[in-house]
C-alpha cells in the first residue's frame, strides 16, 4: 500500500486500464479517495495535517489488510469475467456455425454421413480392439502368472510330459503356485434329458490357484480332490449353471452323471472364464495316476505359473531350466532340450490377434483418413462461396485466429454431428463383429463402453481439426481488399486447387494401400484354398464317440463295441465306407511319437519327431489317402499279433531316403523301451495339420493295438453327408443308446473353421478397401467437377474457338489420369513399406506380390478416370454463348 | 468514534448498503458518510470493512461499479444498484422486519415461560 504522505496516483498506471484491467492500481485509487476526503473533511474541521490524516486512517481501520482482501475479491471477479466472455464467445460460435451449416443442408449431410461411417466403423473395431487386446484379463494375478513351453532345438513343445509337471511342481519353488491343464474329449452328460457331450478340460488344483478369479459359487478343486483315486468333483461353468440349473444356488454337492459315474459339482466358475462362447464346459481334476507321473515323453500337459511376488521370471526360468536340463539328461530323444520358453498370460491368450486386430484398426483409420481428405476437400470448395462473408467478418473487425476459431467449430459441429450418428453405425458393426464365427476370445464381450465411447469423442475431435485447420487457415489467409473489390469471386483460387489435388492425390495413395492389402489377403485365401490336403476332403463327416469308462473299462471290450458301431454305421444306406481314428486330422495333431529306426544308436538323424494316430482297415480307404507301397491295416492286425505300423511318406523319406521301409522296424523315444513295430505300409502325405501348416510326419497304428476310449469315425457319403446324420445316430443308438456324438462336423467344416480368423480379417480388410476405394473415387470426381465448373467460362472459349467435344473431354479426363498415376506411383511405394505388416498373414505369395500390386494401381487407375468422366461429358454439353455471357 | 455505538449484526451491513444505494448511484465515502449522518452516529461501520462488502456485493451482481468524476472533479468509484441488487434489498428487507418483530415481541412479553 502505498503512504498517504504520497497522495499523488502516478499517471502511468492509469493508462495501463487501456489495456487490462488493473485490480490492484483500482483498489489502491478507491481506498486513495476514501482517505484522502476523509482527510479533507477532518482538515475543514480545524485539524492539523497531521492528526487528520492519522484520524482518517483510525477511522478507516487495518488499510492493508483490506486491500489485500479486496485485490483477491477484484481478482475473483476477473477471472470468472474472463471465463464467462470465452465460454459466450464459444457459444455464439456454436450457434453461428450451426445455423451455417443448416443454411448448406446438401453439404451438411453429405459431409456427417462421410464422417459417421468413418468414426462408427472405427469405433466398432475399436471396441473389439479394447475387448479382446486392451481390456484387463480378469485373473486375479494375471501379471505373474506366465505359461511356459519346453524348448526343443529351434523349436517349442506347447505342453509338458505328467512327469516333468510333477517334478516342477514339487523343485521349483520360485512359484506360488503351478497348475495344468489337458484338453480331454467332451464328458457325456445323461440324466438331464438327451445325453449331451459336455466340452470338458482337466485342470489340476494349482491351475486355479495361478488363474484364480472368485467362483460365482462353491469353491475350485483343493489338493485333496487332485489326487488319484479321490471321489469324482466337478466344477461347472456359470452358463452351464445357467441353462441346466437356472442359477439354483443349491446345486453345490448335487451329483450330475458324466460318463455314467456321479460327479459331485463342488464349484460354479466365474463367467470370466470361459474365452469363447458358447460357453457350457465342466472342468474336472487332473488327478494323475501314479503310473503318469513316471512319464517323461508324452507331452500333454499346458503349465501355468503364478510367480511369487518379488521373484523375477528369469530367476524362475533359472530354476526351471536346472530342473529340465537334469531330466532332458535322464530321458534324452524325449521331446526337449532343458531350455524353458515362458509367455505372458496375456501374449498367450491374445499374443496373436494382436498383430492381426491393430492392422484392422490402422485400416479402419486409413478410411477415415480418406474420408476426412474429402471433406477437406469440400471445405476447400465451400471456401469459395464463403470469401465474402469472411471478407466481411474481417472487415468488421474479427482476427484471423477468431475466424480460423469460428470456421473450427464448424467443423468440430460436424464431427460431432458425424460421431453420434456414427454411434449408430458403430453398434450395428458391433452386432455384424461379435456374431461372426471368428475364433477370437473375448471378442462377444465387445460393446458400446466407456472407453469405446471415449474414442468416439476424441476421433471426432481429431478428425475435426484434421479436416478443418488447414481449409480454416487458408480461409482466413484471404486477401480481404482483394475480395472485397471482386465481390466476392474468386480470383486467386489457384493455389487452394492445388492443395485439394493434392488431398485426392493422398486420398488414392491411401486407398491404394487399403487395397493392396485386401488384395494380398485375399489372394492369400485363394492360395490356402487351393493347397490340397492330400486327402479327399469333400463329402466326409467326422463324428467324434467316447465310451464311459464306467461301463466300458477293458480295452478289449472297448473295441468290440467300436468295432460293432462301424459295422452299424457301414450298414446305413448311402454311406460309402466308414474308418475310425484316434485323431482326425484338421481335427487335431496326433499323439507325440519319437520315430526312430531300428540300426541307429538314436543319436543320430534316426529320431524324428511325428504324429502318431491309431486306424481301423478302412481308414486310409474312407479318407481317400492314397497307399503308395505295402498293404493297409487288416482284421488280422489283432491285439496280440504281431505289432505293426504304417507311416507317410515323409517320415518314410526322412529315416529311409528312398530305401523300401516295408518290413523294417521302427521304434519310439529313446530305444530303452522302443516297442519295435514292423512297418506294413507306407501312405500319402496329407496336411492334417490344418491347410496353412506344414505336412507333419505320421505313424499310424492298428486301432486294435492302440485302444483309446475315444475315437473319430470319419464317413464317406455316396450321397450327402449331413443328411446322414440321423440314420448314423440311429445305428450308434442301435448299439448303445447311452452314448453321446460330439463334434459332428464335415471335414469341410473344420477346415473352414479353421480359416475363420483369417478370413474375418480379410474379409473385413476386403470391406474397407473397397470403401475407400469408393470414397477415393468419390474425392477424385469432386476435384474434377469443381474444376469443369470453375472453367466454364474457358472451356467455352475453346470451343467456340473450334475445339471439338472430344479434345475438351480429353482435356478433362486427362487431369483425372494424372492425379490418379500421381496417385498411384506413390501409393505403390508406401505400400512396398506398409505390407511389411503382413508378413506372417499372408501365404503362398510375397507380401510384395506383383500381381496384386499391378491389378490394383490398374483398377485405381482405371476408376479414378471413370470419376473424372463424369465432369468430362458435361464440359462437353457446355455452350460457347451461354458459358461466355455468363461471366 | 463515537462513545456509544451499536455492532451492527452480521448482514445487516449489506441490507444497509443496499438501501443507501437506492437513492442513486454513490461511492463508498459517500455511502460511509451517509450512514454516519443518517443514524446520527449510532452506528458506528468501521469505514474499512464497507469496501469488502461492497466488493462482495458486486461480485454477487447486486451492484454494479464504475469509475466517474466527483462533483469536485476527482476520481472515484461509484456504486449503483443492479435490478438483481434490488430485489435483493426487498428480500432482505423483509426478513429483517420480521426479525425485528419476532424480537420486539419478545421484548415486550408480559408472561412468564411456562
Amino acid at each position: 500500500m502505498r503512504s498517504l504522505d504520497d497522495d499523488r496516483i502516478p499517471a502511468w498506471r492509469r493508462y495501463l486500464r487501456f489495456w487490462r484491467s488493473n485490480s490492484a492500481g483500482d483498489v489502491e485509487d478507491e481506498l486513495s479517495f476514501h482517505l484522502e476526503s476523509t482527510v479533507e473533511e477532518m482538515l475543514r474541521a480545524g485539524m492539523s495535517p497531521e492528526a487528520a490524516r492519522e484520524a482518517a486512517r483510525r477511522k478507516f481501520g487495518d488499510v492493508d489488510g483490506i486491500s489485500r482482501a479486496l485485490y483477491t475479491l477484484s481478482q475473483q471477479r476477473e477471472r470468472r469475467m474472463t471465463r464467462a466472455e470465452w465460454f459466450d464467445a464459444l457459444r455464439q460460435d456454436f450457434v453461428y456455425a450451426f445455423r451455417q451449416l443448416r443454411k448448406s443442408p446438401a453439404f451438411t449431410a453429405v459431409a456427417v454421413i462421410t464422417l459417421a461411417l468413418g468414426i462408427g466403423a472405427n469405433s466398432a473395431i475399436f471396441s473389439v480392439v479394447y475387448s479382446v487386446l486392451l481390456r484387463p484379463l480378469p485373473y486375479a494375478n494375471a501379471d505373474r502368472v506366465f505359461t511356459f513351453a519346453e524348448q526343443n532345438g529351434s523349436g517349442t513343445m506347447c505342453c509338458l510330459p505328467y512327469g516333468n509337471f510333477d517334478v516342477w511342481r514339487r523343485e521349483a519353488t520360485s512359484f506360488e503356485a503351478l497348475g495344468a491343464t489337458t484338453g480331454s474329449p467332451p464328458l457325456t452328460l445323461t440324466g438331464q434329458g438327451d445325453p449331451a457331450p459336455i466340452p470338458t478340460t482337466r485342470a489340476s488344483a494349482g491351475y486355479w490357484k495361478a488363474m484364480f478369479i472368485p467362483p460365482a459359487l462353491g469353491h475350485y478343486f483343493t489338493e485333496a480332490d487332485d489326487r488319484d483315486g479321490a471321489p469324482n468333483v466337478v466344477v461347472i461353468s456359470y452358463a452351464m449353471w445357467q441353462n441346466r440349473f437356472g442359477g439354483d444356488r443349491s446345486v453345490i454337492g448335487r451329483n450330475i452323471m458324466l460318463n455314467g459315474r456321479p460327479y459331485a459339482i463342488v464349484g460354479v466358475a466365474s463367467p470370466q472364464y470361459v474365452l469363447y462362447p458358447p460357453a457350457e464346459k465342466v472342468w474336472v481334476p487332473l488327478a494323475p495316476p501314479a503310473s503318469r507321473l513316471t512319464d517323461f515323453k508324452d507331452h500333454e500337459l499346458r503349465a501355468y505359473g503364478l510367480l511369487r511376488t518379488g521373484v523375477p521370471l528369469a530367476s524362475a526360468i533359472r530354476q526351471l531350466t536346472q530342473i529340465e536340463t537334469r531330466l532332458a539328461h535322464e530321458n534324452p530323444h524325449s521331446g526337449y532340450d532343458g531350455g524353458v520358453a515362458p509367455t505372458s498370460l496375456v501374449e498367450f491368450v491374445v499374443g496373436p490377434l494382436r498383430l492381426r486386430l491393430y492392422m484392422l484398426l490402422g485400416a479402419v483409420a486409413l478410411v477415415l483418413l480418406i474420408a476426412c481428405g474429402n471433406i477437406a476437400s469440400l471445405l476447400l470448395a465451400r471456401a469459395n462461396v464463403r470469401r465474402a462473408e469472411m471478407a466481411i467478418r474481417g472487415a468488421l473487425g474479427a482476427t484471423r485466429g477468431r475466424i480460423v476459431m469460428q470456421l473450427l467449430v464448424e467443423s468440430l459441429l460436424l464431427g460431432l454431428g458425424g460421431a453420434v450418428l456414427g454411434l449408430g453405425v458403430a453398434i450395428a458393426g458391433m452386432r455384424f463383429l461379435t456374431s461372426s464365427p471368428a475364433n477370437i476370445p473375448r471378442l462377444h464381450d465387445a460393446a458400446l463402453n466407456g472407453p469405446v465411447l471415449a474414442f468416439t469423442f476424441v476421433l471426432a475431435v481429431v478428425s475435426s481439426i484434421l479436416f478443418g485447420l488447414v481449409p480454416a487457415i487458408r480461409v482466413a489467409r484471404l486477401d480481404l481488399q482483394q475480395t472485397l473489390r471482386d465481390g466476392g469471386r474468386e480470383s486467386r483460387g489457384a493455389a487452394r486447387e492445388k492443395l485439394r489435388r493434392a488431398l485426392v492425390v493422398g486420398e488414392l495413395c491411401v486407398a491404394q494401400i487399403l487395397l493392396i492389402g485386401a488384395g494380398l489377403l485375399i489372394r492369400s485365401s485363394i492360395a490356402l484354398q487351393g493347397v490340397p490336403a492330400g486327402f479327399d476332403t469333400r463329402n466326409l463327416l467326422a463324428i467324434d464317440l467316447q465310451l464311459p469308462i464306467a461301463r466300458y473299462a477293458e480295452p478289449p471290450q472297448q473295441e468290440a463295441t467300436f468295432q460293432a458301431i462301424e459295422n452299424a454305421i457301414a450298414s446305413v444306406p448311402g454311406v460309402r465306407s466308414v474308418g475310425r481314428t484316434q485323431v482326425a486330422p484338421i481335427h487335431g495333431f496326433g499323439w507325440d511319437w519319437t520315430a526312430f529306426r531300428e540300426g541307429s544308436d538314436g543319436h543320430d538323424d534316426g529320431a524324428v519327431d511325428s504324429n502318431m494316430r491309431s486306424a481301423t482297415p478302412d481308414y486310409f480307404n474312407a479318407l481317400g489317402l492314397r497307399l503308395l507301397r505295402g498293404r493297409s491295416f487288416t482284421r488280422g492286425d489283432a491285439a496280440d499279433g504281431p505289432k505293426v505300423a504304417i507311416i507317410s511318406r515323409g517320415l518314410a523319406k526322412r529315416l529311409y531316403g528312398e530305401a523300401d521301409p516295408i518290413g523294417r522296424r521302427i521304434g519310439n523315444g529313446n530305444g530303452e523301451h522302443p516297442g519295435w513295430r514292423e512297418i506294413v505300409g507306407v501312405v500319402d502325405d496329407m496336411r492334417s495339420s490344418g491347410l496353412a501348416n506344414d505336412v507333419p510326419r505320421e505313424l499310424y497304428m492298428p486301432s486294435t493295438q492302440w485302444v483309446n476310449r475315444s475315437q473319430t469315425f470319419v464317413v464317406r457319403g455316396a450321397v450327402p453327408v449331413l443328411g446322414l446324420v440321423p440314420a448314423v445316430r440311429r445305428a450308434v443308438a442301435g448299439v448303445d443308446p447311452m452314448l453321446a456324438l460330439s463334434n459332428v462336423s464335415t471335414i469341410e467344416q473344420s477346415i473352414d473353421d479353421s480359416m475363420a480368423t483369417s478370413r474375418f480379417t480379410t474379409w473385413l480388410l476386403g470391406l474397407l478397401g473397397a470403401t475407400g476405394l469408393i470414397l477415393a473415387a468419390v474425392g477424385v470426381y469432386g476435384v474434377i467437377a469443381y474444376m469443369v465448373a470453375q472453367r466454364t467460362h474457358e472451356l467455352g472459349v475453346r470451343m467456340a474457338l473450334g475445339a471439338t467435344g472430344g479434345t475438351v473431354q480429353w482435356m478433362v479426363v486427362r487431369q483425372g489420369f494424372v492425379l490418379a498415376a500421381v496417385g498411384v506411383a506413390v501409393g505403390i511405394l508406401a505400400s512396398l513399406v506398409a505390407t511389411k505388416t503382413l508378413q506372417t498373414m499372408v501365404f503362398g505369395i510375397s507380401p510384395r506380390d506383383p500381381v496384386t500390386f499391378i491389378v490394383v494401381a490398374g483398377v485405381l487407375a482405371l476408376v479414378a478416370v471413370i470419376a473424372s468422366f463424369v465432369p468430362a461429358r458435361r464440359a462437353t454439353r457446355i455452350d460457347p454463348l451461354v458459358a461466355l455471357r455468363g461471366n | 468514534m463515537a462513545r456509544s455505538s451499536i455492532e451492527l449484526l452480521q448482514g445487516t451491513l449489506d441490507l444497509i448498503v443496499l438501501k443507501t444505494l437506492s437513492w442513486g448511484p454513490m461511492h463508498g465515502f459517500g455511502i460511509a458518510r451517509w450512514i454516519q449522518h443518517t443514524t446520527e452516529e449510532v452506528l458506528q461501520v468501521e469505514e474499512g470493512s464497507l469496501y469488502p462488502a461492497l466488493y462482495r456485493m458486486e461480485n454477487r451482481g447486486w451492484i454494479k461499479a464504475q469509475w466517474a468524476l466527483t462533483e469536485n472533479g476527482r476520481r472515484a468509484k461509484y456504486y449503483r444498484l443492479t435490478a438483481v441488487g434490488r430485489r435483493q434489498l426487498t428480500a432482505e428487507f423483509a426478513s429483517w422486519e420480521q426479525m425485528t418483530n419476532a424480537i420486539g415481541k419478545i421484548m415486550a412479553a408480559r408472561r412468564e415461560p411456562a
